[in-house]
């Protein structure tokens, strides 16, 4: 896998470069490009990601990744763990009784009103699942047939209990804003793979993520590892399409005269950075029409486009879409792909909302994990469910039945991991008997990053970017790989 | 008293070594150790405190026999200048005396009372020190406590250095003479400390740049906004030997001045009209505290005045309403209205961006380092970033949205243990790192008026170099130092450490060492250097009079064309400035030009903000339907500074050209080369819109292809093209007829063209 590198590889663009910066500018250059033009060399030309012309290679792989590409699914509002993946028997018997005052040191809320509020079991029934017998809930029926592909931590921790930080917490490490997210890191340390699509894309339905353009932003990153994001409606990338009334001849023919007069300029400023620009054009022209043909699933068979549930009504179906849209982005290079999937922030209603949310996700989760295991890619493509944190054993809004929620919970909930050099079939990693507290094995956000990271080849205390002086990372200064989990 | 005298002796040595004048920290730590002493009232001698009698008397020549070589081996690898653990350094006197984190770790004369005795005494493995490793004979120890109390006394020679007094940054202002090189090429003292390094490297610096590129070059920097047609009539037409300097003197007058100057400091200020987080509420009143920064700007305020109104104008006796409005700078920190968020942990967050930035925007430090632990490179214990942070501990969140007129009601600050709000630790009183200099107080204790002044005394040693390091960037891509947010020890180094100071002394209007006029003119450059006098050079602190001194060099006026042989490979990203330098223009400015050039720019100035219109599809998606971009407000064609900023959904067009989003404070910003931008500047509407009003305007200016072809290159780049550049839009504009376009179609697709040039968007 050491050539994954196949961004560095020298593009014919160059060597056409090089044609033309011989020949140089005047009338012997227009002749020569109007051969070029009419030997359709200048116009189906493959391109260079602007990346490979940036000087400075990025500075991983560090080792043998066995990760290629991350579908990181990100469940937003704050999926409760104890309803859907840590089984509390000891909280059944609880139900109902307030919380011993032990259990309330140290720790915050949001909303709840701990005195006012009691112990509340989980209403679902768990079953073992798969071979490795892991108990999921009965809520997610379609994710728990992946038991033997899943890794399931159920002890992620950190301190951020608000939306907008801990969705910073989860995907940039701290939960204030500013910092680069995991997309942006994975593209600044190995590259984009794609030469036609961006290499960081996130998709979102409902709202997406409170934390907005931060949860795919670039922070002190350059702007280049920026995610890109794709609309599942209309337009997939802003500014995709150009305007209605200028022909596709006439467009070809104005991006031509572009990359000549900057090629002009180039041979006299001898200026490497328009060598990028040309680039950036030339990938802007390419996903003109690779992300037209990307968002085009008309070529998918009926029996896949039923399984992921495409034909389900409103976001269901628009979920559904996103997550094969995440397939065929990860077929065709993208590194790395954020879905954004509202919400889970459920202080009422917990037994009405938390199931429509399952019905939404479940089988397209499953339906992308079994679709990317028959085409051979789960080995090299991570799959994330991951979420800003956990919900609270007792109870909010009331003290049982119907109109009862949960409160935000950082302290101790459950995320999972699958393919891309993960070993499933497995729980690390536990929680007391009411799920409030790490009883052993705890994972910070920084084990979470630092475990990540490895799975791409690269060491998270060795990525580092310099930043105002600086060699900052991901995982701050701290973080160590969760071994256990690797395969 | 001989044990008092000993230790006035010690107080006064120390602060012969440090930087003038003496700290206050020390000062107070000093007192407190005289006073202990003489609670001993030990007369005759140096001698053991304990009346017991069970230690010997400690000759002063055990110190360097028995105790600094204690701690050199057993302390210093985890207490010294490279590992500062729990902020403590036990490597020199001074910090010694001083302690850590956590307070001083001995009190000379009472061992009973020193924690270093606790720690090598305890039984608890966690606390016990050295940590992790064997414990200390019981003779060593008993060396330790004899030595403390004795009054710890330590010799003046082996007092130790510390990095505060060798760092460049840290140490006072120099005012270097100029070099006196014998060349026509300089214009100015610029010229000749750049023209100096470069002689010893073997480079050459590059001829002026044609008339046309300059022209640009300085309405873009000075400005913002390309030279219109008649300006560039003008100005080729004008002959004289300061036809430049008159230009820029008129720029510099021109009231877009504010407006370019003005964002580069909204960058610094975090500038945004919303709070930021999930409710990301509006800031109705926000551009208020943008239009003070813009007029200040274009008056050209002084940078001392212009510090003081903004971080203490409601502290002032002599409050201007007018000026009142720039306190609004420290209320663009975030604020998290979230109905589960803890107020007291986000209005502690507030507190430290306000602790952090005044740090990196006036001093180029990277305190938030400091939020946790003591700073690991520069010279700041957690302690002094919770001295720091105590200026700025202040009610006044609650009220966030009422007029920014309010004064800050102060708080009793505690040390934030490990950064966490929750964990607080010892009181702190406000105060400033001890590295720096003194700061002088109107009262008994510190204020925000206080720390303001200090920033700006012209002393200070870091707010001079960090202010003219920030311009210096906007006119040469890069600073001085090139890392301008970090003028630490983890900073880079200046690439010219003369010119950096002598720029410095004259903003801070230090006296400067030779004779040299107002303006910098190299006359009298060669000529013997001078004493320096006591009167402050004029322009103290004039950015505009900075500015002037640095365009109308001739390092400033250099082509930028990458062309001689040999220079790159010298010094490939040309620090030595041995040519210009291109720059990716700011997000801003690319859409000011595509708006000046199609004729639609609305030039008029400050009032609120305007929201432009975002293409349908956009505002039709789902996910948008409660975003702050579904509505269009205002004049659409207004300058990119008066968009209005939304902290969580950026304006599109500005995020895809790097544009800040007011979440942290910008000091540099990316130049990124990205395909999103291609698209943007291909099919954004607003461009798109740009681009027929271009076509429509070229069209109406003549009927001859040509002539048309020659306006275009004249607006969108100030300058005529070249016969091969005029055949490739001629060979376009064929090329969109054989596609059956419009007339209308075709020079709208010549300027859309235009537009997405390279050098359209670059300043040459």
């Amino acid at each position: 896998m050491a050539g994954t590198n196949d961004h560095r590889m020298p593009s014919p663009l160059l060597t056409r470069r090089n044609f033309f910066t011989r020949v140089g500018g005047g009338a012997g250059f227009l002749a020569l490009a109007t051969l070029l033009r009419q030997e359709g060399l200048l116009a189906s030309a493959p391109l260079a990601s602007p990346t490979a012309l940036v000087p400075g290679a990025q500075p991983g792989p560090h080792h043998e990744p066995r990760a290629r590409h991350c579908i990181f699914i990100f469940l937003a509002g704050g999926t409760s763990h104890l309803d859907l993946f840590d089984p509390k028997p000891r909280l059944r018997e609880l139900d109902g009784q307030p919380i011993p005052p032990s259990f309330l040191q140290g720790v915050r809320f949001s909303f709840v009103k701990p005195q006012q509020s009691v112990l509340m079991a989980s209403p679902y029934a768990f079953h073992p699942r798969g071979e490795c017998g892991t108990s999921f809930s009965e809520l997610l029926p379609g994710i728990g047939s992946c038991a033997d592909d899943i890794a399931l931590i159920r002890s992620m921790h950190h301190a951020a209990f608000d939306h907008a930080p801990g969705e910073l917490e989860m995907l940039t490490g701290r939960d204030q804003p500013g910092r680069p997210s995991l997309g942006a890191w994975l593209t600044y340390g190995l590259g984009n793979p794609s030469h036609e699509l961006p290499g960081f894309v996130a998709l979102i339905n409902h709202r997406g993520p409170v934390a907005r353009a931060m949860a795919w932003g670039n922070g002190y990153l350059p702007g280049r590892y920026q995610g890109m994001l794709l609309r599942g409606q209309g337009e997939p990338i802003l500014n995709l399409q150009t305007p209605a009334d200028i022909a596709p001849r006439a467009h070809r023919a104005q991006l031509d005269a572009i990359e000549q007069l900057n090629r002009i300029r180039g041979a006299q400023s001898i200026d490497p950075e328009l060598e990028t620009r040309i680039a950036a054009y030339e990938l802007a022209f390419q996903m003109q029409s690779s992300a037209p043909e990307l968002i085009d699933i008309s070529g998918e068979t009926q029996a896949t486009l039923q399984s992921y549930g495409l034909e389900r009504p409103g976001q269901q179906g628009v979920f559904s879409r996103n997550c094969l849209l995440a397939r065929r982005m990860v077929e065709r290079g993208v590194r790395f792909v954020t879905l954004f999937q509202r919400t889970w922030d459920h202080h009422k209603k917990l037994d009405a909302d938390i199931r429509a949310q399952c019905r939404e996700v479940d089988q397209p989760i499953a339906a992308l994990i079994n679709d990317l295991k028959a085409r051979g890619m789960l080995e090299s493509t991570l799959v994330v469910w991951g979420t800003e944190f956990g919900r609270t054993a007792i109870t909010e809004n009331a003290s049982s039945g119907r109109d009862a929620g949960r409160d935000h919970h950082p302290h101790c909930f459950s995320i999972w991991m699958a393919g891309g050099g993960i070993r499933g079939g497995q729980v690390f990693g536990s929680s007391d008997e009411i799920g409030w507290r790490i009883a052993e094995n705890g994972v910070h956000t920084h084990d979470f990053h630092a475990t990540l990271l490895h799975l791409f080849g690269l060491d998270h205390k060795r990525l580092t970017y310099r930043h105002r002086g600086l060699d900052v990372r991901l995982t701050d200064v701290a973080g160590s790989v969760v071994s256990r989990l690797l395969a | 008293m001989v044990g008092v005298d000993r230790i006035t002796a010690i107080s006064t040595s120390v602060s012969n070594h440090l930087p003038n004048p003496m700290l206050p920290q020390l000062k107070a730590i000093l007192c407190a150790a005289i006073i202990a002493i003489g609670a001993f009232a030990i007369a005759g001698g140096i001698v053991s405190a304990d009346p017991g009698g069970n230690g010997a008397e400690f000759l002063p020549e055990e110190f360097a026999s028995h105790v600094l070589p204690l701690l050199r081996m057993r302390c210093v690898s985890c207490h010294g200048q490279e590992k500062r653990e729990g902020g403590l350094r036990l490597d020199t006197r001074r910090t010694t005396l001083l302690g850590g984190d956590n307070g001083p770790v001995l009190q000379p004369g009472s061992s009973e009372n020193s924690e270093l005795i606790a720690r090598l005494r305890s039984q608890d493995d966690a606390r016990r020190m050295p940590l992790g490793e064997s414990s200390l004979e019981p003779e060593q120890i008993e060396r330790f406590r004899r030595w403390i109390d004795a009054g710890a006394p330590w010799p003046d020679a082996l007092a130790g250095q510390e990095v505060a007094s060798t760092h460049w940054s840290f140490r006072p202002i120099d005012r270097p003479a100029v070099p006196a090189v014998r060349d026509a090429w300089p214009r100015s003292a610029v010229d000749s400390f750049l023209l100096d390094r470069q002689r010893r490297q073997g480079l050459h610096p590059a001829s002026d740049a044609d008339r046309p590129m300059l022209l640009r070059r300085l309405h873009l920097d000075l400005l913002g906004l390309p030279p219109a047609a008649d300006e560039i009539e003008e100005y080729l037409n004008a002959t004289g030997p300061d036809d430049c300097e008159r230009l820029v003197d008129r720029l510099l007058a021109s009231h877009h001045f504010g407006e370019r100057w003005g964002k580069h400091w909204l960058d610094l200020a975090r500038f945004a009209e919303s709070d930021g987080y999930e409710n990301d509420n509006l800031r109705p009143n926000a551009w208020r505290f943008r239009d003070w920064v813009t007029r200040s700007i274009n008056d050209d305020m002084g940078f001392d005045e212009f510090t003081v109104w903004q971080l203490a104008g409601d502290l002032r006796e002599q409050t201007e309403s007018s000026n009142l409005v720039a306190t609004g700078f420290h209320r663009n920190t975030l604020y998290n209205s979230a109905g589960g968020a803890d107020k007291e942990e986000f209005r502690t967050k507030a507190v430290k961006d306000r602790t952090a930035v005044t740090g990196a925007v006036w001093m180029g430090l990277t305190l938030n380092c400091a939020e946790c632990h003591s700073h690991k490179y520069d010279p700041v214990s957690q302690r002094e970033y919770y001295q720091l942070y105590a200026f700025f501990n202040s009610t006044d969140d609650d009220q966030f949205q009422d007029a920014p007129t309010l004064r800050f009601l102060e708080r009793p600050t505690r040390l934030h243990r490990r950064g966490n709000f929750l964990e607080l630790g010892a009181p702190v009183d406000p105060g400033v790192p001890a590295f720096l200099p003194d700061l002088l107080m109107r009262n008994s204790r510190p204020d925000r008026l206080d720390l303001a002044r200090w920033l700006v005394s012209p002393h200070h040693p870091l707010t001079g170099r960090v202010a003219v390091n920030q311009l210096w960037q906007h006119l040469f891509a890069r600073g001085l130092v090139a890392t301008p947010e970090n003028f630490g020890l983890r900073g880079e180094p200046p690439s010219h450490p003369e010119l950096i100071d002598w720029l410095a002394a004259r903003f801070a209007g230090l006296p400067l060492a030779n004779v040299v006029d107002s303006a910098g003119d190299v006359n009298g450059a060669s000529a013997t250097p001078t004493q320096p006098s006591s009167a402050p050079t004029p322009g103290a602190w004039s950015r505009k009079a900075l500015i002037r001194l640095l365009v109308v060099s001739s390092s400033y006026r250099q082509s930028s064309a990458n062309d001689r042989p040999g220079h790159a490979e010298i010094d490939p990203e040309n620090r030595l400035l041995w040519r210009q330098n291109r720059i990716r223009l700011e997000a801003e400015i690319v859409r000011d030009i595509a708006l000046a050039t199609s004729g639609l720019l609305d030039t008029s100035l400050g009032g609120p903000s305007i929201q432009p219109t975002l293409p349908k599809v956009l505002r039709d998606l789902d996910e948008l339907k409660n975003e702050r971009f579904q509505e269009s407000s205002g004049r659409p064609y207004r300058r990119g500074l008066y968009v209005h900023m939304q902290r969580t959904y950026p304006y599109p067009m500005f995020a895809a050209f790097d544009g800040p989003d007011g979440n942290a404070c910008t000091i540099v910003r990316d130049r990124s080369i990205t395909a999103t931008q291609a698209l943007t500047l291909l099919n954004d509407p607003a461009i798109d819109e740009c681009c027929r009003a271009l076509g429509q305007r070229l069209m109406e200016s003549t009927a001859d292809d040509s002539g048309r072809v020659r306006h275009a290159f004249e607006w969108c780049l100030g300058r005529a093209p070249s016969p091969a550049e005029e055949e490739i839009i001629r060979q376009l504009v064929r090329q969109q007829q054989e596609a059956g376009a419009s007339e209308s179609l075709v020079w709208a697709g010549v300027a859309r063209t235009m537009l997405n040039l390279d050098e359209t968007i670059t300043r040459e």
